[in-house]
């Protein structure tokens, strides 16, 4: 840890901006009585090491982590959530040192899922990736800062985004299980209903997906996954022209409901959305030659290579349109999406 | 490559050197021979390209061979 000498926490926050280890904004000055609490709330040794983070190959200690959570907002009790959503980027599936490095808009998202979510006030309905919820603000902010500060992030120099999105800052939400007619998408990384955990994807920010249901016609929820289809298969995306990486879909609960009602299981919905979401070779080929390949222009191009490659949840509130997250699509792994259970065994409670 | 031994030379286009410098020194690799290009080569056009790679061709060479 470096230990800096200020007069003031004013002081040693313009210090903290002029050294570039904001987000830009202000942060919670990481006193070492702060960080010490937020240690001690991951029932860890402070000098427990999670590896190195790239690009800069910082070290990942706890008490680096539970630097960047204090300076991102985070109560104590977040911190185990943090710890997961770290663990999870440093997993070498998830590419994180060529993920931070692209100069595509990726960033990424959190959705964490189970018990934890609802004590910890983690937002899945209205404006959960918006601004208004300390819980799901601090925590992506935290993964976010520690990316820079241990992983060495920096715009023009390492992480070479060429505009970036806001999610940059924060990017997290839960999953809205009790507004979702299938199991926590959780389970279908491995996790157990009663298990928390927090999957993390590289995303690009939500596109809107508009839907109008018409419960008199049994055409409805096709109509719906051929539009959130559609919003995939858009020709400015890398999935349209990569065919490959993980795409996420953010159901809202009325389009939840549209599936729920008939029978239209996750898997079914899966391999409905991969089955529509194509363009004619033709077409990429027409706007993006370098990646269309050879082939007969009237083959239909699938923008999504597995249906297990669609990562559809239920969050947001209610109203009429869904959200689709395209992704980078690159890297050795295509922009897995990586999952990691929240071990809140070794947690402690922080007396105030 | 260039840890197993394999002559390797990185192809670098100018607005990405900073981000070139960044990574051979978190690698541990600073001193991993690599040419500047200018920017941007990919879609310049064959004759912009053959340019460059007129320009570049015996730096290249002279870092595979060891000779740079």
């Amino acid at each position: 840890m470096t230990l800096i000498d200020a007069a003031n926490e004013a002081d040693a926050l313009e210090w903290m901006h002029a050294n570039g280890c904001t987000d830009g904004l202000p942060v919670v000055i990481p006193t070492a009585e702060r960080v010490d609490r937020m240690v001690l709330a991951s029932g860890l040794d402070g000098q427990l090491s999670l590896g190195a983070m790239g690009p800069g190959n910082g070290e990942t200690t706890i008490e680096a982590v539970a630097t960047n959570a204090v300076m991102a907002g985070c109560l104590p009790d977040y911190m185990p959530v943090v710890l997961a959503a770290v663990q999870a980027v440093l997993q070498p599936k998830f590419d994180l040192a060529e993920m931070q490095g692209t100069t595509h808009s990726t960033a990424p998202l959190m959705i964490v899922g189970g018990p934890i979510a609802q004590p910890l006030g983690l937002a899945s309905s209205f404006g959960a990736l918006g601004p208004g919820h300390r819980a799901n603000a601090s925590i992506g902010r935290a993964l976010r800062l520690a990316m820079m500060n241990i992983g060495g992030a920096r715009p023009g120099e390492s992480d070479m985004a060429l505009l970036g999105h806001p999610g940059k800052f924060s990017f997290c939400m839960a999953e809205d299980t009790s507004a979702s007619p299938w199991e926590p998408v959780h389970e279908t990384f491995g996790h157990t209903a009663e298990e928390s955990s927090v999957i993390v994807v590289g995303a690009e920010a939500p596109h809107s997906c508009i839907f109008v249901d018409d419960a008199d016609s049994p055409e409805s929820p096709q109509r719906l996954l051929k539009t959130i289809a559609a919003t995939i298969a858009n020709l400015g995306s890398n999935n349209a022209h990569f065919r490959r990486g993980v795409v996420t879909v953010a159901l809202n609960v009325d389009h939840a409901a549209v599936l729920g009602r008939s029978g239209i299981s996750r898997k079914d919905a899966q391999e409905a959305i991969m089955g529509y979401a194509v363009n004619p070779r033709s077409v990429l080929r027409e706007l993006n030659p370098t990646y269309a390949g050879k082939g007969d222009g009237a083959d239909l191009i699938r923008a999504v290579a597995s249906p297990d490659d669609v990562l559809i949840f239920v969050a947001g509130g209610a109203g009429l349109y869904s959200s689709v997250f395209p992704s980078w699509a690159a890297g050795a792994n295509a922009n897995s999406a990586v999952s990691q259970a929240i071990s809140i065994d070794l947690s402690c409670e922080i007396p105030a | 490559m260039a840890r197993r031994g394999t002559p390797s030379v990185a192809l670098v286009t100018q607005t990405f050197w900073p981000q070139g410098d960044f990574v051979s020194a978190a690698d541990g690799m600073p001193s991993l021979p690599r040419v500047q290009l200018p920017h941007p080569v990919a879609g310049s056009g064959v004759e912009a390209m053959t340019r460059v790679a007129n320009d570049v061709a015996d730096e290249i060479i002279a870092y595979l061979r060891g000779d740079a």
